[in-house]
């Protein structure tokens, strides 16, 4: 999977699942203050990236880190280079 | 003139709430631990209530006629039923403004309202619930409990408030537990108490502030809607009537 189609299945749950309109889906956009999610949006955006990317995702404390779209672009990225 | 306006109504404002504060506050103490000898926990707790609401009615007509607060009611509530309230945040008196409400309510409120000595008395009294301060199952379950026991909830879902007329983002809270609970949803717009106090300013102009309360969403409207999608309905459609208002409907 290269990074293009990651930027693309991220951004299509954040439009599909949280309702965040396309234009507002910047690589810079913080996922809290820009895209309006709070910390129990966190566990329903954990699950949809689990579902979409056919990944698990266990390491918490990673993603306690995410604050950007292009975090949450590079926290996928890693875990799909760590399965390969 | 204009100086001298603001400087009088900031010097009666605030001498009359802590008069008002020192003189309500040892009768309320004194009423909480008398009701506590003869009535159940939940008996005490909803006079208690009511009898924050006076004191919030009583904050919000201190400043009359410099500052006047119009409550136009667009909706009838079924006595004894909860709801969740959902409102725009725009101003440090938002709290206040609340006790228009006929009801019996509890505040989802942020961690500096229990700091603040008087409001802060006040809201460990009432069972105002912190949502930074407590798990999301503990703070789920006291709501669903207060909801049980006909107790609505008053949120505000941009968490803290507006630099200017523009609403912030929605927090989830209020959504999910109108999903979990089936509670009817209540939107309410608030105007004017942005230039009344604005953000950062304990200085009181004079003005009015209009408080509306909107149509009820109900459980039957809501239920095909996920969290998010509740959340941008509830949004819009408060959006929609501050528009409104601010146009002078």
């Amino acid at each position: 999977m290269n990074e293009q189609e990651i930027i693309d299945i991220t951004n299509k749950v954040f439009e599909e699942s949280f309702e965040i309109e396309k234009e507002r889906l910047k690589p810079e956009a913080h996922i809290f203050t820009d895209l309006g999610l709070d910390s129990l949006d966190i566990v329903d955006l954990v699950a949809e990236l689990q579902k979409s990317f056919g990944v698990s995702i266990r390491n918490e404390e990673k993603v306690r880190d995410i604050r950007t779209l292009q975090d949450v672009y590079g926290f996928i990225s890693a875990i799909k280079k760590d399965n390969e | 003139m204009n100086y001298f306006k603001i400087f009088f109504l900031n010097l009666y404002s605030y001498t009359l709430f802590l008069v008002y504060s020192a003189l309500f506050i040892p009768v309320l103490i004194l009423v909480v631990l008398v009701l506590s000898i003869f009535m159940d926990r939940r008996g005490t707790m909803r006079r208690v209530r009511r009898a924050i609401g006076w004191w919030g009615r009583g904050i919000t007509l201190i400043p009359f006629p410099l500052i006047r607060v119009c409550y136009e009611d667009r909706f009838r509530d079924n006595p004894g039923e909860p709801y969740i309230y959902v409102c725009n945040h725009r101003s440090t008196s938002d709290g206040f403004l609340m006790s228009v409400l006929p009801i019996e309510a509890v505040q989802v409120v942020n961690i500096w309202p229990f700091r603040i000595p008087v409001i802060g008395f006040f809201a460990r009294i009432a069972g105002y619930l912190n949502v930074r301060m407590m798990s999301p199952e503990e703070f789920f379950g006291k709501a669903l409990t207060l909801l049980n026991q006909n107790v609505s909830i008053i949120f505000f879902p941009e968490g803290t408030r507006a630099t200017g007329k523009k609403m912030g983002n929605f927090h989830s809270a209020a959504f999910r537990l109108a999903l979990k609970s089936r509670v009817s949803i209540v939107p309410l717009c608030i105007t004017g108490n942005e230039t009344i106090m604005p953000k950062g300013s304990l200085v009181l102009r004079p003005g009015t502030v209009r408080v509306r309360r909107l149509p009820a969403i109900t459980w039957s409207e809501y239920r095909d809607l996920n969290v998010y999608k509740l959340k941008n309905r509830v949004r819009e459609i408060l959006g929609r009537e501050l528009a409104l208002m601010e146009s002078g409907a």
